[in-house]
């Protein structure tokens, strides 16, 4: 390479690392008029804003300025000429002002695919659907809108751990003004005050401990149920399908049943809806404490049906307990036997089955089902009989074999002192 | 017809001085012989080991695929399959375990005197290569336990100075435990290891069968006071008691075969979560709860790299023990070999046993 060439490079690259130090030095797109002066206000009403949306917030981190959402100049250094008429200033937005705000950016699907391309752009539409929205549209301005859950300065990611809107935090974001009775108050559902006892029971609920116990996210918080922007309680002939998004088996055997036509509230007439328990076999059945006595009397068909069921899944129950008690106890003795534990594991999957299959509430079903897997029982049972027998024929061949080697190290020790004697 | 056959091997192999040399081969008697049957039950031992090893390698296949189905079919579909990886199994801890037994009788009794020192390093020898059959056995079955431990002591390897990371990645055959580990693991455990056995092993036994048994130094002074020491020959007394205990041992074996199996376990997987109480054989348990309590660093070196050098030197010294303790061939006993002898007894009970409880 020539001299001068090298030269040239060398120039070229060091104004690059000049012009990429220049630009590392630059303050973010945030640092502008309106955060200089907000920023030190003695008031906090006026400060706060400021300092949260320069410590964190997802729009300044795009480039976005306070401008963006309320108008004004952020050159002009005089407070009156900054949020002149001229400037479209318009100040601190409420109620469905605030909707107008986020969804000039966020219903722009030319401007969101810049940024979020993957993001959907109907939350403003959803929004007027839901609860929240018909009541603001009524002129209601204590209901929830945009910032009420994501935060008004300081946004972050929803898929930000420490968002109000990230799966773990739903649950305390919507009841920051769902568990406030003096809120509360006023707001009704089939003519009844609405509850505020939600997130208590949804904390005592399978699905969250199955999210904060066991750190699962995919289990439902209140949004997966009641939908976000369009939040509304899902209605009467909507719980199954709600309830189906997850459990797809059991709401296609239970549409087939005749309890689809004529429970009023789906799924939630047995498993309740904030406070839905881990289900048990003993919801099954006439026993004491089971959900269907408390419909069906001694006698009728429902009556039958359920103590038949129940009668069934927890015959293969014992039967499964029995196998597993008797392949362990082989196993114990050395008897490998990998193939019956997976037969086992069958049956198992039978009795989850039959407990699938329950939810149609037709006893022939469930009875197929169950015969199946005790027919699997019998067959890890058989092998498990088989198993003891090998075990007793090994004892059997280990003593005769002792037996034997006791009487050779007994005639060699005869032997032995006969030698000795003689010599 | 068995005379003839007798005079026409006789004519070929000279029968009739290997028999004069048994006839008038004799074995000391006295308090402490019952020690003498201890390497005996170690030879029977290896024995098992190399018929059970053989019946195994017809069936078990080495690669991370096929190894421990293999060995799930060994102990299920083969008949007599279980007795004989068992028997395997335990015969190898048995013989590492008589062994130590027959290292450290010699050792009290002060057998590797002169004229016995290569009869000794020998012996340790043996003991350091059946030590090398565990640690790669261990892993043949490629079940979870072993895959884990062997990472842990293949990485101990690791810590020696110098030569500590090609020697772990000459074990594993690459960065990690893998497959490629397994068939240099099998191959050192049935083709290696077993030629240098055959070959240490055929100068211990023709040591001892050139200088004869040892007495122990009391025994020894008696001797030279000009009391006799009563003999008993090789043949058939001394060979008749070897039998016996052979059997005795047989029939150890045999039950704890069947009563305590060895267990299968799970199916090793790389990507699995490492489980809890990962130890290696309990040989070498009380060197690893050592490594484990030492600190990282002691005065500046890393504290595993100082264990494996003071390993390494405690096998040197018992190596050539022999060679450091001169006034033994002269009938002085020297205490500090009793009381090394007696910490390292000690120290590899008391270490064991935290290992198993720390586990």
């Amino acid at each position: 390479m020539q001299p001068h060439v090298s030269r040239a490079f060398l120039s070229l690259a060091l104004v690059l690392v000049a012009a990429a130090a220049w630009a590392e030095a630059q303050p973010p797109a945030a640092e502008t008029g309106c955060l200089a002066c907000h920023r030190d206000q003695p008031s906090a009403a006026l400060a706060t804003p400021a300092r949260d949306f320069a410590l964190t917030d997802v729009h300044r981190d795009r480039g976005f300025t306070c401008v963006d959402c309320h108008g004004g100049d952020p050159r002009a250094t005089d407070k009156v000429a900054a949020k002149a008429p001229s400037t479209g200033f318009r100040g601190k937005p409420t109620g469905a002002a605030i909707i107008a705000v986020c969804a000039r950016c966020h219903s722009d699907a030319a401007l969101m695919r810049k940024y979020a391309p993957k993001q959907r752009i109907d939350q403003a539409t959803e929004y007027a659907t839901s609860v929240h929205g018909q009541q603001l549209a009524k002129g209601d301005t204590k209901v929830a809108t945009c910032v009420s859950c994501h935060g008004a300065h300081g946004v972050r990611l929803v898929g930000d751990a420490q968002s109000p809107v990230y799966p773990l935090n739903v649950a305390a974001t919507c009841t920051k003004c769902h568990a406030d009775s003096e809120r509360m108050k006023g707001y009704t559902r089939a003519g009844a005050a609405l509850p505020t006892d939600q997130r208590v029971k949804y904390e005592t609920s399978v699905h969250y401990r199955a999210m904060v116990d066991r750190n699962d996210l995919s289990a439902p918080t209140c949004n997966d149920c009641h939908g976000n922007h369009g939040a509304a309680p899902p209605g009467v002939d909507a719980i199954a399908n709600v309830c189906g998004t997850c459990h797809s088996v059991f709401a296609s055997k239970f549409a087939l049943s005749t309890h689809s036509q004529i429970f009023d509230r789906g799924c939630v007439e047995c498993h309740n809806n904030h406070d839905i328990a881990q289900p048990s076999d003993e919801m099954l059945g006439t026993a004491q404490g089971a959900l269907c006595a408390t419909c069906h009397s001694e006698g009728d068909n429902g009556h039958k049906a359920a103590t038949s069921m129940r009668a069934g899944i927890d015959t293969l129950k014992t039967a499964i307990g029995h196998s597993e008690a008797e392949l362990a106890r082989v196993e114990n003795d050395g008897i490998e036997m990998g193939a019956e534990t997976l037969t086992l594991r069958e049956a198992n999957n039978h009795l989850t089955l039959a407990r699938t299959e329950m939810h149609a509430f037709d006893p022939t079903i469930v009875e197929s089902v169950l015969a199946e897997g005790m027919a699997l029982t019998a067959k890890v049972d058989a092998a498990a009989e088989a198993g003891r027998r090998e075990v007793s024929y090994r004892r059997t061949g280990l003593a005769i074999s002792l037996a034997f080697i006791v009487l050779v190290v007994i005639a060699l020790q005869m032997k032995i002192r006969t030698l000795e004697n003689r010599s | 017809m068995t005379q003839q056959l007798y005079a026409w091997l006789d004519q070929r192999l000279d029968l009739s001085a290997l028999q004069h040399f048994i006839a008038e081969k004799s074995v000391p008697v006295h308090k402490h012989r019952v020690w003498y049957y201890m390497g005996g039950i170690t030879l029977f031992l290896v024995g098992v080991q190399v018929f059970t090893g053989i019946l195994l390698l017809l069936y078990y296949r080495p690669s991370a695929d096929e190894a421990f189905e293999s060995v799930k079919f060994i102990v299920s579909q083969v008949e007599f399959g279980w007795l004989i990886r068992n028997i395997h199994s335990w015969s190898a801890n048995l013989l590492i375990f008589m062994a130590f037994v027959h290292l450290f009788s010699t050792l009290f009794l002060r057998s590797y005197r002169k004229p016995r020192e290569l009869t000794w390093v020998t012996g340790v020898l043996l003991l350091f290569v059946m030590m090398g059959f565990g640690f790669s056995g261990y892993l043949l079955p490629w079940n979870e336990l072993a895959f884990f431990a062997t990472k842990v002591g293949t990485g101990i390897a690791g810590a020696v100075p110098v030569v500590g990371d090609f020697t772990m990645r000459f074990l594993r055959g690459g960065d990690d435990v893998t497959g490629a580990t397994l068939t240099r693991f099998y191959g050192l455990h049935v083709a290696i290891l077993p030629a240098i056995t055959t070959g240490i092993l055929g100068v211990h036994l023709l040591l001892i069968q050139r200088q004869g048994m040892s007495v122990p130094p009391s025994v020894e002074k008696q001797e030279k006071s000009g009391a006799t020491i009563p003999q008993m020959p090789f043949f058939p007394h001394y060979v008749l008691h070897d039998l016996m205990w052979w059997y005795v041992a047989l029939g150890v074996l045999a039950a704890l075969a069947l009563f305590l199996p060895w267990e299968i376990g799970k199916k090793a997987d790389a990507f699995a979560v490492v489980p809890p109480g990962i130890r290696p054989e309990w040989y070498f348990l009380a060197m690893f709860q050592v490594l484990k309590l030492l600190p990282a660093h002691i005065m500046g070196v890393e504290g595993e790299m100082l264990g494996v050098l003071g390993f390494g030197l405690a096998a040197m010294v018992l190596l050539f023990l022999p060679f450091l303790d001169r006034g033994a061939a002269e009938g002085r006993s020297s205490r500090l070999v009793t009381i090394g002898g007696v910490i390292a007894l000690a120290y590899m009970l008391v270490f064991t046993i935290y290992g198993y409880l720390a586990a």
